[in-house]
């Protein structure tokens, strides 16, 4: 057995040795030299890649590792990092408040460093964490579709059964953010999903999944993402957005220095911030799909005289579970 | 006598080494991230566990999953068997295309299996676009047990098919024919209480391969609000960071872990009992004529093959040409931009990076296969197989945490803790295919072949190794497609340097757009793909060479395959990937030890 067994030990281990010939060093940014700084972000890679493109040029002594993942995957990354040792990122760049604030909950956030800093709205700020950019929940409508719903609510209509799509609130913030607006907004609540499932509306899996099927036209309906809808139109789908004359839905990407950040990498960290909240930063956030927080600087092209709503996201901070048992007692099995 | 001590006491020395290693690669690769889970679960005191299992969507969940795991395994190991029985009775030359086909829906990627059924078959999809013809009951649990059916099948197959070469005996089934039993009789009574081994082994692969899928019930089930322990976990992960929602993470990926011990402690135990090795025994009889019936069989897999990954592929393909989702799959609507968002930055390092990793894995888990279940004979091996097959039911994301939690402090964000995750994830295909086949050995057969004059390093070369290259190489096969479309735990485990393939084209898209996923798949298939064709080809040019002689009627007067001078090279492993069991110890090889070995136990 010996030489087969050498043979079958000493192979994985040369080939792990050739795999990691290229493994970088241990990606910890607080411990490492004071110009090092890691960010765990779940914001788009484009959107990221150009930020920290930018940042390079205006701070070049700081080094930016970058972790990018999905809400769920980051989520479950920073469970890990505190169970062995501490958080490693010295700052991170969310997609919606939900997730950060239970970071905020639990204590790893700085309060936010910079109060200094002017432009961003009071209604995309807490103690730990301020907007960067804004999402819209929108409507997507299966091209050549008449008449087009004009408000939310005209999505109970008859004219609609069986042709609206939603995305699964539980599957994302984002779309956990229409649910959370609609059970405190006056004249919606629960009932409106009642009166949606009562219409034969359907709940699929994802946001981007909504604007596959409207384009496929599975459904002619859906609630969604603005910046989905525009990528779609863009490649040649068949679907056009529906900006609700109420109001898209907002939300904001929120970002916040850790209190794993410190000494040179807080300095670093601070730094970053900053420059997320330039003008050169939020026209490069604006050029890459999204609204930019800071007014005054163009984002994508919205509809004339649109207009928006805002979840009264400190309301919801913690009745996530609440709110989706209900919601699921409704469109679930 | 002193002879006698001394070896006494060497074997009581490889006793313990033996003991030592398996410990320690379990420790190293089950216990580990168990613990690390554990402990989280253990700070939410019982309470909060309690408070994680009870909830109303945890407890519908675990319903959900085990309903579907069940029916999902019942299907699968049915229907593979079935196929296994009307296939591997054909003469080996004919064996390898329906093997392919069979095999066919494994090199999907199981992340957009889901979608691509859904694109397939689905409203709107391809099958409605042509011929007005939808799935019914596709969104729902139907449509989940049906994919995940169609996923299990070749791992039911695999399992069958190995049993089928060493136990099922035709010369049994010949005699219960000619004792006037029928064919439904002979089956019952002869064939699979002869392979129960197998089919139970094959039943816990699809059942926890079936309990732990994630893409497909959350594209099928979703629609019907149907959720699943994978499912729910994934959601507990996505919509908050809070605590409570993590500790429901890990102890609802716990009670995963704990349902299969349940399911397949008990089981593995009990198999561990059976007498273990049948007698060696030639290969099946096999007819060399086409009959009628071999014609419908292979009807029936072509046919199977079309539907079940032919078309999904097909409609993947499409997706990944077309220029946004809606249009038409017409040549005016093809580009190749959703390729070549994929490959814009750094995804040319990242594929090697992935290629060296999934064949790092490919390498490591037969060889810790071969090593535990070599190791680990008596009654060690039920809860040794039950033990390496946890790691494998833990979720991918619950995995990687626990991973991070072991090892994060000295190997976070390099490519050995990606490794380590995706060996202990893919541990199982190594061990109990080879422990499988290690089973048909009968016992003492080394014993045998040292008596017979063999040296130690003889015996085992000529008699153990042999049987186990076919399910070292399958599992390797395996191993390597499943870690190379590993998704899950890579994205939580990589760091700077160390994306892999497929986190860095997800990353690119977020799995947004359905056409870079699509492309995506496509690009993890192609590798695969490749090495089966190349394979296929292989084999095809090898057997070009007479592989069948009759030799002098014998007892059963079977065919025999010819010894061959080249059997140790290449062509040798391809001929025997082609006839599993066909590297068995075969009487009248000549001047080896496995002849006479084989007439000492069976005397003994």
């Amino acid at each position: 057995m010996r030489l087969p067994l050498a043979l079958g030990l000493a192979l994985p281990l040369l080939l792990t040795a050739a795999a990691c010939g290229s493994a970088a060093s241990p990606s910890s940014g607080s411990s490492a030299s004071s110009t090092q700084l890691t960010l765990y972000t779940s914001v788009t890679q484009n959107t990221v890649t150009a930020v920290v493109a930018g940042f390079a040029k205006t701070d070049p002594g700081v080094k930016v590792s970058v972790f990018r993942a999905t809400t769920g995957q980051l989520n479950a990354r920073i469970a890990a990092d505190e169970h062995s040792g501490g958080l490693r990122a010295d700052v991170i760049w969310g997609t919606d408040p939900l997730s950060m604030e239970s970071y905020a909950q639990q204590n790893l956030f700085r309060p936010w460093p910079l109060p200094a800093l002017a432009g961003v709205p009071a209604a995309d700020k807490t103690t730990y964490f301020w907007g960067t950019r804004e999402l819209y929940l929108v409507i997507v409508a299966h091209k050549g579709l008449t008449p087009i719903p004009q408000t939310w609510k005209a999505l109970t209509s008859a004219v609609y059964k069986g042709k609206v799509a939603l995305p699964d609130p539980a599957a994302a913030g984002s779309a956990f953010a229409a649910l959370g607006y609609f059970d405190t907004a006056p004249g919606f609540g629960l009932s409106f999903y009642r009166a949606l499932k009562a219409n034969g509306a359907v709940q699929v899996s994802t946001i981007p999944e909504v604007v596959t099927d409207v384009a496929e036209g599975r459904y002619q309906l859906g609630i969604t993402l603005d910046s989905e809808v525009r990528s779609a139109i863009a490649a040649g789908s068949p679907v056009v957005m529906d900006w609700p004359a109420d109001g898209a839905i907002s939300l904001y990407s929120p970002i916040a220095e850790t209190v794993a950040a410190t000494g040179g990498a807080n300095t670093a960290a601070q730094a970053f911030l900053r420059y997320v909240l330039s003008p050169a930063a939020q026209t490069a956030i604006g050029k890459t799909g999204w609204q930019p927080v800071l007014p005054g600087i163009a984002g994508p092209p919205r509809p004339a005289g649109a207009t928006e709503v805002y979840p009264g996201w400190s309301a919801l901070f913690g009745r996530q579970q609440q709110i989706l048992q209900q919601y699921q007692a409704i469109f679930g099995a | 006598m002193r002879a006698a001590k001394a070896t006494a006491a060497k074997a009581t020395a490889g006793k313990a080494t033996a003991a030592v290693v398996t410990a320690g690669l379990i420790g190293a690769l089950v216990v580990v991230p168990l613990e690390s889970l554990g402990r989280i679960a253990a700070d939410a005191g019982l309470t909060g566990i309690v408070t994680a299992l009870t909830a109303p969507l945890s407890r519908v969940a675990v319903l959900h999953t085990v309903a579907v795991a069940a029916a999902v395994t019942a299907c699968a190991v049915t229907a593979g068997t079935a196929l296994a029985l009307a296939v591997e009775r054909r003469p080996p030359r004919s064996r390898l295309l329906p093997r392919l086909l069979i095999a066919g829906p494994l090199v999907i990627p199981e992340f957009v299996l889901g979608f691509a059924w859904s694109q397939a078959y689905g409203p709107a999809g391809l099958s409605d676009r042509l011929t007005g013809l939808t799935m019914p009951g596709l969104f729902g649990p139907a449509g989940i047990i049906a994919v995940l059916t169609v996923y299990g099948v070749p791992l039911a197959y695999l399992a069958v098919t190995a049993g089928l070469a060493a136990r099922a005996d035709p010369a049994l089934e010949r005699a219960a024919r000619a004792a006037g039993a029928n064919r439904w009789t002979t089956l019952r009574t002869v064939t699979l209480p002869l392979l129960r081994i197998p089919l139970l082994g094959a039943a816990a692969l699809v059942f926890v391969t079936a309990a732990g899928s994630f893409a497909v019930p959350q594209v099928l089930g979703t629609p019907a609000g149907f959720g699943t322990m994978s499912t729910l976990i994934y959601s507990d992960l996505a919509l908050t960071a809070a605590p409570a929602a993590f500790t429901e993470l890990v102890v609802l990926s716990l009670a995963l872990v704990a349902l299969v011990l349940l399911a397949l402690g008990p089981l593995d135990l009990w198999l561990a009992r059976l007498p273990r090795a049948a007698r060696p025994q030639a290969p099946s009889a096999v007819t060399a004529k086409r009959t009628r019936a071999d014609r419908a069989v292979m009807a029936i897999v072509w046919a199977y093959a079309i539907v079940a990954a032919g078309i999904p592929m097909l409609t993947l393909i499409l997706t990944a040409l077309t220029r946004g989702p809606g249009l038409a799959p017409v040549p005016a609507n093809w580009t190749l931009a959703n390729f070549r968002a994929g490959f814009a930055g750094g995804a040319g390092a990242a594929l090697a990076r992935s290629a060296g990793l999934a064949l790092a894995a490919a390498v490591a888990a037969p060889a810790l296969g071969v090593l535990v279940a070599g190791l680990a004979r008596g009654r060690w091996r039920g809860p040794l197989a039950t033990v390496v097959t946890l790691a494998y039911a833990i979720p991918g994301s619950a995995l990687a945490v626990g991973i991070i939690i072991g090892y994060g402090r000295w190997l976070d964000g390099s490519a050995l803790i990606i490794l380590i995750a995706y060996v202990a994830k893919f541990w199982v295909f190594g061990h109990r295919p080879v422990q499988a086949a290690l089973d048909r050995l009968p016992p003492g057969l080394t014993r045998a072949a040292r008596l017979s004059g063999a040296a130690a390093g003889t015996a085992v070369r000529t008699v153990v190794l042999p049987p186990l290259t076919v399910a070292a190489v399958t599992a390797a096969g395996l191993v390597f497609v499943l870690a190379f479309h590993e998704l899950t735990m890579s994205t939580i485990l990589y760091g700077p340097g160390t994306e892999t393939f497929a986190v860095v084209i997800m990353n690119t898209q977020d799995l947004g757009g359905v056409g870079a996923t699509a492309a995506l798949a496509l690009v993890l298939t192609a590798p695969v793909v490749t090495v089966a064709g190349l394979a296929a080809w292989l084999t095809r040019r090898t057997s070009a060479r007479p592989l069948l002689v009759r030799t002098e009627p014998g007892t059963s007067g079977h065919h025999q395959r010819a010894a061959h001078p080249g059997r140790c090279g290449l062509r040798g492993l391809v001929r025997r990937l082609r006839a599993p069991g066909a590297g068995r110890p075969r009487p009248g090889r000549g001047p080896g030890p496995d002849a006479g070995a084989a007439r000492v136990v069976r005397v003994g």
